[in-house]
C-alpha cells in the first residue's frame, strides 16, 4: 500500500505542478514565432496581366496597370525592391515575429515582423506618435499598435508607392493600413485594410493566413543589382495606352468579356455573379491554367479615413522641421523646402523660402541653433580634489553661430524670395590676403547660385520690379559643379549644375558627409514637375536631372534609405522616390512624344489625357501649376 | 488565499525572516500541516497514512479548481447558474454580412475548370475523385449543393444572416444556395448519423483575456470581445472547390469567427480549417472577410448551382 500511496503522492505532485504551470500568466497574446504562409492563390501563383478582379481600383490604377511592362522591374532601381507594406503579407515568404518587452512592466512594447527578402518592421505598442507627414517613407511604413481584446490592431503610415498585385496594379505613397493580428492556436490571421485615396475607390480588405512553424529560420537574402537588359540610359519600359494585348489573352482564357476587367470594386461583391451570368460566363469555364511561379517574387483608392496618430515633428509657427541626418534639417512650409546645415560652423541653408515667410524661417533656424547649443548635463565626474564642476554647471548657452551661407537652387521666389531678409540676418567671415577694407563684406550671409540665376535676377522681365541688391547672389559659378573650399559643419558641400531642367540655373546641393541631396524643383513629391520654359527649362532637362540624382544616390538596403533627398516641395525622400518620379515623367514624355509623332495638336493631346493614371497623385485643376499647364509645357518643350 | 498575506505582507516577511522566531514559525507550519492529519517524520521512515488519501485528493481537487483558467472565468461570475450561449456572447455576430471576394476570385466567383486543383493540399484519391466530376450527374442525383457544404460555403460569394434561434443556438442563413447552419452551445453531443450538407456544429465562446488592467476594470473587461469557435462534423460529403474537389464524411471543420472594425465599418473574419484524413494531406485553411450591412435589403436567396 505504501507504493500505492507514494504513487498517489507522485501523481498529485505532477498534477499540482501541471496546474501551477497552466495558471494564466495574464499575458497578452503572444504573436512571436516563426510563421509559414498558408498557400493560396496570391501566395502560390503569379497573376496574369489583366487580372484585376476583386480589387476596388479606379480608372487611374487600371491605366497604370494596363501600361505596366514587367520589364520595368529590370531597371537597376527596381531589381532589389521588396514588396510594399500593403502587399507583403500576400506573398509566400517566411515570417518571423519577435517581441520586445519592457524590463520594468514586462509588457510587450513592440513586435518586429520580418519576412524573407524584406526589411524588418517594428510595430510599436508603447504609445509613441507617428512621424511628421513630411518624414521619409519606406516600404513597410511606420506602424503603431494597440490591443483590442486579444487582437492586435495596427496602424501604418509612411508607406512608399508599391503595388497590390504583382501585375502592375499600384498603391500610392498616400496609402495607409489598418491591420489586425488574430491568433487561433497555431494559426495567425493577418487582416489588412488598405486605404488609398489615389488608386482605390473603397478600402481593400484582405486576410492572409500563417501557420506556426517550429523548424523555420528566415535565411539571409542579399540582393545584387546586375545589368539584366541592355538598353539606352534613361529608357523606362512601359506599354502605350490601349496597346496591351495580354489583357485580351487573359480574359479570353478566363471566358469573360475584355471590358469586365474595368469593373473595379463591383467585382468584389456577390451581385457580380449575375453580371457574369448575363455575360455568358456562367458554368464551368474555359481553361484557366495556373501560371507557373517564375516572375520575381518582389514586384503594387477611396479617401483615406485612417487618422494618423499625432505627428512627431517640431513645428515652428507654421513650419515643420524634419531632421534629415547629422547636421542637416529640412524646413517645410516656407514656400519651397529649406534645407539647413546647423552646427558649430554656423548655418548654411539651401534656398531661403518665400519672402513673406522669412521671419518664420529665421525663427526655425534660431530654434534649431538653440537646441543644439544647450549645455549638456554634467556626468558624474572625478578629480574634485583639484577643481569644481560648478562653473560648468552654472554656465549658460553660448549665442547661436551666424547664418553664413545661402545657396539658391534656382531663381523662383518661393525658393529665393527670402534672400534679402535672411542674408541680412547672417554674417560672412572675411579676412585674408587682401588689400583695403573688406569689412563691408561681413554684412550679411553670402548667397551662392549658378550664374544664370544672377543674370536673370539682375535682368528682370518687363513689368517686374528689380530685386534689391541684397537679394542677389553674391557668389556664382558657371562650371559643371562648384565645391566649397572647406568643410562646413564637418562635411564637404558640392553644388552641381543641372542644365536646362526646371530652369536654366538649377543647382543640386550635395552634402557629402551626411549623404543628403537638396534638389530644388527638379524633384518634388507634390506635383508634376514645373517646367519653366521661359526660364530656360525643358522636359528632357528634368529627366536628365532626375537620372543624375539617381546616379549620385545610394540606397542603404533594399532600395530604401541611404542617400536622403530633400525635394523642392513635399516630404523627405530617397532614391526610390526619385526613381518613381523619374519613371512617371519619362512615361508621360514618351506618350506625348508619340502623340506629337502622330501629328496630334496640343488640344488633341490634352483631350487624350496622357497623364490620367498619375493625375490623382500629382495632378491639379487649379492653382499655379495645373495638369493642363504641365502637359502643355511638355508638348511645347518637345516641339522645340 | 490568506488575506493576511495581502494586508500585512511586510509583517509576514519580517516574522518569517526573524532569526529569533524561527522555532515558533516551524511550530506554526507544523500545526498547519497537522491540521490536515500529517505528522512530521524522518524521511527514511516515511509511511504514508493511507487514510489520508481522500483528504489529499480533495485538497488537490480544490487547488486544481482554483488554478484552472477556465474556472477563473466562471469564478468571476460568482455562483450563478451557467449562462446560455446567447447570454455569454462576448461579441454580437447577428445581422447581415456580405462577403468581400478579394482573394481567389476566379475560384470563388467562377466555377473552375475540371482539373484546376492549384494550391489545394489534396491526395491522389481526391484528385481521382475530382477528375470524375460531372455536374450533370450531380444535378440528376439531386446533389447540386455539394459545393455548398459547411467546409466550403463561406467561400461562396453571398450574404450571411445571423440570428439567435434560441438561447443556445446561433443560426446562420446563407443566401447563396439557400443554406442554413446552426451552432449549438452548451454540453451537446453531435448525433451519430450524418446531418446534411452543413453537418452538426458545436460552438463555444472564447472570451478575450486582454490585458491586466482591462481585466481588473469590469467596464473595460466587458468590451474585450472574443472569438466564436465552432466545430462541425457529420457532414454529407461535398466539394471543397466547386469543380469536384471532394471532402469526405470524415472531415472536421473548425471555424473561428472574429469581429473587427475600421473607420466606422464593421467587419467579420472567419478562419476555416478543414481536416480530412480521407482526401487532404494537411489541413486546408482559408480566411474570409465579410462587411456588415445595415439591413437585409440585398438579401437574395438563390438555389444551389452545380455549375
Amino acid at each position: 500500500m505504501d507504493r500505492l500511496a507514494r504513487a498517489a503522492v507522485g501523481v498529485s505532485a505532477v498534477l499540482i505542478a501541471a496546474t501551477l504551470a497552466s495558471l494564466p500568466a495574464f499575458a497578452q497574446t503572444d504573436f512571436s514565432g516563426e510563421w509559414t504562409r498558408i498557400q493560396e492563390e496570391d501566395s502560390a501563383l503569379n497573376p496574369a496581366v489583366g487580372d484585376w478582379f476583386g480589387l476596388p481600383i479606379n480608372d487611374a490604377a487600371r491605366m497604370r496597370a494596363e501600361t505596366w511592362d514587367a520589364s520595368s522591374w529590370t531597371l537597376p532601381e527596381w531589381q532589389c525592391r521588396p514588396h510594399g507594406g500593403a502587399y507583403f503579407k500576400r506573398e509566400p515568404a517566411a515570417l518571423t515575429i519577435t517581441k520586445e518587452v519592457d524590463p520594468v512592466t514586462r509588457e510587450v512594447t513592440a513586435f518586429h515582423a520580418e519576412w524573407l527578402r524584406q526589411v524588418r518592421i517594428p510595430i510599436y505598442l508603447d504609445g509613441r506618435p507617428h512621424p511628421s507627414p513630411n518624414a521619409a517613407h519606406n516600404w513597410l511604413g511606420f506602424s503603431t499598435a494597440e490591443w483590442v481584446g486579444d487582437m492586435l490592431k495596427i496602424t501604418t503610415t509612411h508607406l512608399k508607392e508599391s503595388y497590390i498585385r504583382r501585375n502592375g496594379v499600384p498603391v500610392s505613397d498616400k496609402a495607409t493600413l489598418t491591420e489586425y493580428w488574430i491568433r487561433n492556436g497555431d494559426y495567425l490571421t493577418w487582416i489588412t485594410i488598405t486605404h488609398d485615396p489615389v488608386y482605390l475607390t473603397e478600402p481593400l480588405v484582405w486576410s492572409s493566413g500563417y501557420r506556426l512553424n517550429l523548424q523555420q529560420q528566415v535565411p539571409p537574402y542579399p540582393c545584387t543589382v546586375v545589368s539584366e537588359v541592355e538598353r539606352p540610359k534613361g529608357v523606362v519600359p512601359h506599354i502605350p495606352p490601349g496597346a496591351n494585348k495580354d489583357i485580351r489573352e487573359f480574359t479570353s482564357r478566363l471566358g469573360v468579356p475584355e471590358n469586365y476587367v474595368r469593373d473595379g470594386a463591383a467585382t468584389m461583391y456577390p451581385e457580380y455573379q449575375l453580371k457574369l451570368k448575363q455575360g455568358g460566363v456562367a458554368g464551368a469555364l474555359a481553361a484557366s491554367p495556373p501560371v507557373p511561379a517564375s516572375v520575381p517574387a518582389s514586384v503594387p483608392a477611396s479617401p483615406s479615413k485612417v487618422a494618423a496618430a499625432p505627428a512627431d515633428s517640431r513645428s515652428a509657427g507654421d513650419l515643420d522641421i524634419v531632421h534629415v541626418r547629422g547636421p542637416i534639417y529640412m524646413i517645410v512650409g516656407a514656400g519651397g523646402n529649406v534645407t539647413a546645415s546647423v552646427g558649430p560652423d554656423g548655418v548654411l541653408i539651401v534656398d531661403s523660402g518665400a519672402a513673406e515667410m522669412s521671419d518664420k524661417v529665421l525663427a526655425a533656424i534660431d530654434r534649431l541653433q538653440k537646441e543644439l547649443t544647450k549645455p549638456t548635463e554634467r556626468r558624474l565626474g572625478y578629480g574634485s580634489e583639484n577643481r569644481s564642476a560648478l562653473q560648468a554647471e552654472r554656465t549658460t548657452a553660448p549665442p547661436p553661430k551666424p547664418i553664413r551661407y545661402i545657396i539658391n537652387t534656382h531663381i523662383h521666389p518661393d525658393h529665393a524670395g527670402g534672400n534679402a531678409r535672411i542674408a541680412a540676418a547672417g554674417r560672412t567671415i572675411t579676412g585674408g590676403n587682401v588689400a583695403g577694407n573688406i569689412r563691408d563684406a561681413e554684412v550679411g550671409a553670402a548667397v551662392y547660385a549658378h550664374e544664370n540665376v544672377l543674370l536673370r535676377m539682375a535682368d528682370p522681365k518687363p513689368g517686374q520690379a528689380p530685386l534689391p541688391f541684397r537679394a542677389l547672389p553674391t557668389d556664382t559659378y558657371h562650371t559643371e559643379f562648384y565645391k566649397f573650399s572647406q568643410h562646413f559643419n564637418g562635411e564637404g558641400v558640392q553644388l552641381i549644375h543641372l542644365p536646362a531642367a526646371h530652369t536654366d540655373g538649377d543647382t543640386l546641393v550635395w552634402f557629402r558627409g551626411s549623404d543628403v541631396l537638396a534638389t530644388g524643383d527638379v524633384f518634388t513629391t507634390t506635383s508634376y514637375p514645373f517646367i519653366d520654359l521661359e526660364g530656360g527649362g525643358s522636359i528632357q532637362g528634368v529627366i536628365d536631372a532626375l537620372n543624375r540624382i539617381l546616379d549620385l544616390a545610394f540606397p542603404e538596403f533594399r532600395t530604401e534609405g541611404g542617400t536622403m533627398i530633400v525635394p523642392g516641395h513635399g516630404r523627405l525622400s530617397d532614391s526610390a522616390d526619385v526613381a518613381y518620379y523619374r519613371d512617371m515623367v519619362t512615361v508621360i514624355r514618351d506618350r506625348i512624344q508619340s502623340m506629337i509623332d502622330k501629328g496630334m495638336t496640343l488640344d488633341q493631346v490634352k483631350a487624350a489625357r496622357p497623364t490620367l493614371d498619375y493625375d490623382p497623385r500629382y495632378g491639379s485643376t487649379s492653382g499655379s501649376w495645373t495638369t493642363d499647364m504641365f502637359v502643355e509645357a511638355v508638348y511645347r518643350s518637345l516641339k522645340k | 488565499m490568506d488575506e493576511s498575506c495581502i494586508s500585512k505582507p511586510k509583517s509576514e516577511i519580517s516574522d518569517w525572516t526573524a532569526e529569533t522566531q524561527e522555532t515558533s514559525l516551524r511550530q506554526k507550519v507544523q500545526f498547519a500541516i497537522s491540521d490536515f492529519g500529517f505528522e512530521m517524520q524522518d524521511s527514511s521512515n516515511f509511511k504514508f497514512p493511507i487514510r489520508l488519501i481522500p483528504r489529499i485528493l480533495s485538497i488537490l481537487t480544490l487547488m486544481l479548481c482554483l488554478g484552472s483558467p477556465a474556472l477563473l472565468y466562471s469564478q468571476a461570475r460568482g455562483n450563478q447558474p451557467q449562462r446560455t450561449g446567447r447570454a455569454a456572447a462576448p461579441i454580437d455576430l447577428t445581422g447581415y454580412w456580405v462577403s468581400l471576394v478579394t482573394n481567389e476570385w476566379r475560384w470563388r466567383m467562377l466555377t473552375p475548370q475540371k482539373g484546376d486543383y492549384a494550391v489545394l493540399p489534396i491526395n491522389d484519391a481526391a484528385r481521382k475523385a475530382a477528375d470524375a466530376w460531372d455536374p450533370a450527374k450531380d444535378e440528376a442525383s439531386g446533389n447540386q449543393c455539394k459545393g455548398y457544404g459547411a467546409a466550403a460555403i463561406l467561400q461562396i460569394p453571398g450574404r450571411l444572416h445571423i440570428t439567435w434561434e434560441n438561447d443556445t443556438t446561433l443560426r446562420m442563413d446563407i443566401d447563396a444556395g439557400s443554406q442554413t447552419r446552426r451552432f449549438h452551445f452548451g454540453a451537446v453531443q453531435p448525433p451519430n448519423e450524418e446531418q446534411g450538407w452543413q453537418g452538426f456544429s458545436t460552438a463555444q465562446w472564447q472570451p478575450a483575456r486582454g490585458q491586466a488592467r482591462e481585466r481588473r476594470d469590469p467596464a473595460l473587461s466587458a468590451s474585450l470581445g472574443g472569438t466564436l469557435k465552432a466545430t462541425t462534423t457529420r457532414m454529407r460529403p461535398g466539394y471543397l472547390r466547386k469543380n469536384g474537389v471532394p471532402y469526405s464524411a470524415n472531415a472536421v471543420v473548425t471555424e473561428y469567427f472574429n469581429r473587427f472594425s475600421d473607420a466606422g465599418v464593421e467587419y467579420l473574419n472567419v478562419t476555416v480549417i478543414v481536416e480530412d484524413p480521407t482526401y487532404l494531406t494537411q489541413p486546408y485553411v482559408r480566411s474570409m472577410q465579410f462587411r456588415r450591412e445595415p439591413d437585409g435589403s440585398k438579401w437574395n436567396p438563390t438555389p444551389c448551382s452545380a455549375r
